[in-house]
């Protein structure tokens, strides 16, 4: 049953706030944007968090639904037609109002807006698109929006949108097309990945035509065009015949744009397309499949859909519901963080998705991180001469990342670097003796042997205390050992 | 040994830093201190009086020989409050000054802008995209000297302050659209500050005030921003006096958001400590128990 009545301000941002904390998307990262001097809001690139919430995620964005009604009925999701929750919904103006003063008061870096899916996806779209249109152009709004595309929404909404938002996301839910059809019978694959392949191909087309909008030295993502920008375009005879030649563009990109200029009200320059990218999400732990499939899954997003993020959303069973797993123990908070670890990985580290685990190993080892798991099992590779090895073999190192490895390739053009150095910059030795050499030394005579540097390792995270546990008493025994 | 006492500001510290350069007396026979400091026996020690010009001059003179990312390391060393960095910067500053430029650099620094690819693209695994443009500057990666080694200790954990604390800057409205809010950093980090919200709120006005250095920073609507330095301060802080009447609703509103948005079966309290400390939430309207 469907109950609207009239709830004043706090109710409605209780409810839909609640509604929305399962999108775990939490960034406000990917653009950087200084004001333009007449609205308010500027964006930084590494993003900021305002503050912590209880369960320890960081709260940067005003994370809210448009409505939490919904037609559609997964499974997994709080908000499901057959729930019976007070339905609410705000109005583009309340929302105008809670951003702008929120922002002005240094709560939040912007705005995240999704929606349960009102009447059709449409319709839902249209009215996310009249929010940011208002936040945009009225209230002069220069600072991140996040905005989430209903699957199945046309196409026109959709880049419509882009030139709006910072970053867009659509909602991957499950990692395979099974597990979509047993708990989201209601959305397909093919509804999903079309709008992010229509926003990969916008963003690739807003890319190439970036050398003419940005200046030196100029932070990227203006939001507007300048009189200047206008004349270079006709100097350099950018026009619609230039448009089709460019591979793979939709046809009317250009037209879209200007359609969306005549729209607005004083434009005065182009906007960028989504300059944050695209993000998505995967719940974990709903379904059977492996952590083998999930980051295969995750590989080939970032690989062919031109991704920034996949975000892996713990299963939290909110519904009773006979095709939902049970969970015992809570939701599986090990196996996603170790999700993140092997994400981080292939994103920063070089490391392939194949390298890290196999249809063999499908799941990830429960008391050793990822890449550790990835050193024993390749000690052949060590130990790596630290004043000689090239960056990409620093980074496979346990306790070196990315900025460590950079730190000690640029130190050691200087003069040789010694283990007192390599403390210096940043290298997490406790991690990191069993694997380096400097200048051919060790810094403690320690074996190369799987064992040993388990159960050292292990100990280190177990207890952080001294990094040498001493000589090994017993051995881990697994139940799939082969003994004799 | 010849010491120069300067004043725990970063003009003071730029102007000991001309004034050393300038006595030509060596340096190795030059040590900066900053006032307040013990004594050495069997040294000499000169007074330096704040100038800035003189400060300027330094500013400039860093900026154009170690870019805009050497004058960010240096800068930020500056405003941190650690005794030894006026020695450190001036130590700094003679190794960074002496390199000498190739022709090879100025060919580098005109491909560099050619380059129109996106900074944090992800093909760019090895483009460090902190590289130092300038030669001299390249001094500044050097971390087996220890005084390069302390400025970029001291730099990193200044942004550091200044990164959470641009999160957790709290503004409350008061009567007239002021924006008012209290801080009480251990560095000196409203000069950064200063430049993020300038930016970022360039229409409204805004103070932000530091209670560990007892300054505030004044911003006036479509103005510069400016900071008064030696402000009294009363130990229980600003309190409610001249608070608009819509205030109270917008911080009911946060904290409502801020609870709601939290999920249950994922508490961690431990978690939440370790990344918002409580020292923070004293000036922050969510981090109050009275609600």
């Amino acid at each position: 049953m469907v109950i609207t009545q009239e709830l004043d301000l706090y109710q409605k941002l209780e409810i839909l706030s609640d509604a929305a904390k399962y999108d775990v998307a939490c960034t406000s990262s990917g653009v950087d944007r200084s004001g333009s001097g007449g609205g308010i809001g500027n964006c930084m690139a590494p993003g900021i968090c305002h503050t912590f919430s209880a369960d320890g995620r960081c709260i940067s964005l005003l994370k809210i639904l448009f409505t939490n009604e919904c037609i559609f009925d997964c499974r997994y999701c709080i908000n499901r037609r057959s729930n019976d929750t007070l339905r609410t919904s705000f109005t583009p103006e309340e929302i105008c109002t809670l951003t702008m003063e929120f922002y002005r008061r240094n709560y939040i870096e912007g705005l995240f807006l999704s929606s349960g899916v009102l009447h059709t996806p449409e319709y839902t779209m249209n009215e996310l698109y009249q929010t940011l249109y208002l936040l945009r152009r009225k209230y002069q709004f220069e600072g991140y929006i996040h905005v989430k595309v209903i699957p199945g929404a046309p196409d026109e909404l959709v880049s419509r949108i882009g030139f709006l938002a910072d970053r867009v996301s659509v909602n991957l839910e499950l990692p395979t097309a099974d597990g979509l059809k047993l708990l989201a019978p209601h959305k397909t694959r093919q509804r999903i990945l079309e709008p992010m392949r229509q926003i990969q191909i916008m963003r690739q087309a807003d890319k190439e035509l970036l050398p003419i909008r940005k200046e030196e030295g100029e932070r990227d993502g203006r939001l507007f065009l300048t009189e200047r920008d206008e004349k270079r375009q006709d100097f350099m005879g950018i026009s619609e015949n230039e448009a089709d030649s460019t591979k793979q563009l939709p046809k009317d990109f250009y037209q879209l744009q200007e359609r969306c200029m005549k729209n607005s009200l004083s434009l005065r320059r182009l906007p960028r397309f989504v300059p944050a990218g695209q993000s998505t999400q995967m719940i974990v732990g709903a379904t059977a499949e492996s952590d083998f499939q999930i980051i295969s899954v995750a590989e080939s997003l970032y690989r062919k859909f031109d991704l920034k993020r996949v975000f892996y959303s713990a299963f939290v069973r909110v519904n009773e519901d006979s095709l939902l797993p049970d969970l015992p123990g809570g939701p599986p908070l090990k196996r996603e963080h170790r999700l993140y670890q092997a994400d981080w990985l292939m994103r920063y580290y070089g490391f392939e998705a194949n390298e890290l685990l196999s249809e063999k190993r499908p799941n990830f080892n429960s008391l050793l991180d990822p890449k550790c798991d990835w050193a024993l099992a390749h000690l052949e590779c060590f130990p790596v001469e630290v004043n000689r090895a090239d960056y990409y073999t620093l980074l496979r190192v346990p306790g070196i990342g990315p900025k460590s490895a950079r730190r000690i390739v640029q130190a050691r053009r200087m003069g040789r670097l010694d283990f007192q150095d390599l403390k210096k910059a940043g290298v997490v030795l406790k991690r990191a003796v069993y694997f380096i050499t400097c200048s051919g030394r060790q810094m403690y005579p320690l074996k190369m042997n799987e064992d040993f540097i388990l159960h050292n390792l292990q100990s280190v995270q177990a207890g952080g205390g001294s990094h040498y546990a001493g000589p090994i008493t017993y051995r881990q025994l697994s139940l799939f050992d082969q003994v004799g | 040994m010849n010491i120069f006492l300067c004043e725990d500001t970063i003009e003071g510290i730029f102007t000991a830093v001309y004034d050393a350069w300038a006595s030509r007396l060596g340096h190795a026979n030059v040590k900066l201190q900053v006032r307040g400091e013990t004594m050495e026996l069997f040294a000499s020690c000169h007074e330096v009086e704040t100038d800035i010009s003189k400060a300027e001059k330094v500013a400039r003179t860093i900026q154009r020989e170690m870019g805009k990312k050497g004058w960010e390391q240096i800068s930020r060393a500056a405003l941190s409050t650690k005794q030894e960095r006026a020695d450190a910067i001036y130590r700094v500053l003679i190794l960074a000054l002496s390199a000498k430029k190739t022709t090879e650099e100025k060919q580098v620094s005109q491909s560099d802008k050619s380059r129109s690819s996106d900074r944090y693209g992800r093909d760019e695994m090895y483009r460090t995209y902190w590289t130092y443009r300038k030669k001299s500057a390249d001094c500044l990666t050097q971390i087996q000297n220890p005084n390069v080694c302390l400025v970029m200790e001291l730099a990193r954990s200044v942004w550091n302050e200044t990164h959470r604390y641009m999160g957790f800057v709290r503004f409350r409205e008061l009567q007239g659209g002021i924006l008012f809010s209290e801080i009480e950093p251990e560095n000196h980090i409203l000069p950064l500050l200063g430049a993020h919200f300038a930016d970022r709120f360039p229409r409204e006005a805004f103070l932000i005030a530091d209670r560990t250095h007892r300054e505030v920073l004044v911003h006036k609507a479509d103005d510069l921003w400016r900071i008064i330095k030696d402000v009294p301060f009363e130990a229980g802080g600003f309190g409610n006096r001249k608070i608009s009447g819509r205030e109270a609703e917008f911080e009911h509103l946060w904290r409502g958001f801020c609870s709601s948005i939290s999920i249950k079966e994922r508490e961690n309290p431990q978690l939440q400590r370790q990344l918002w400390p409580y020292k923070f939430r004293k000036w922050m309207t969510e981090g109050q128990n009275d609600w």
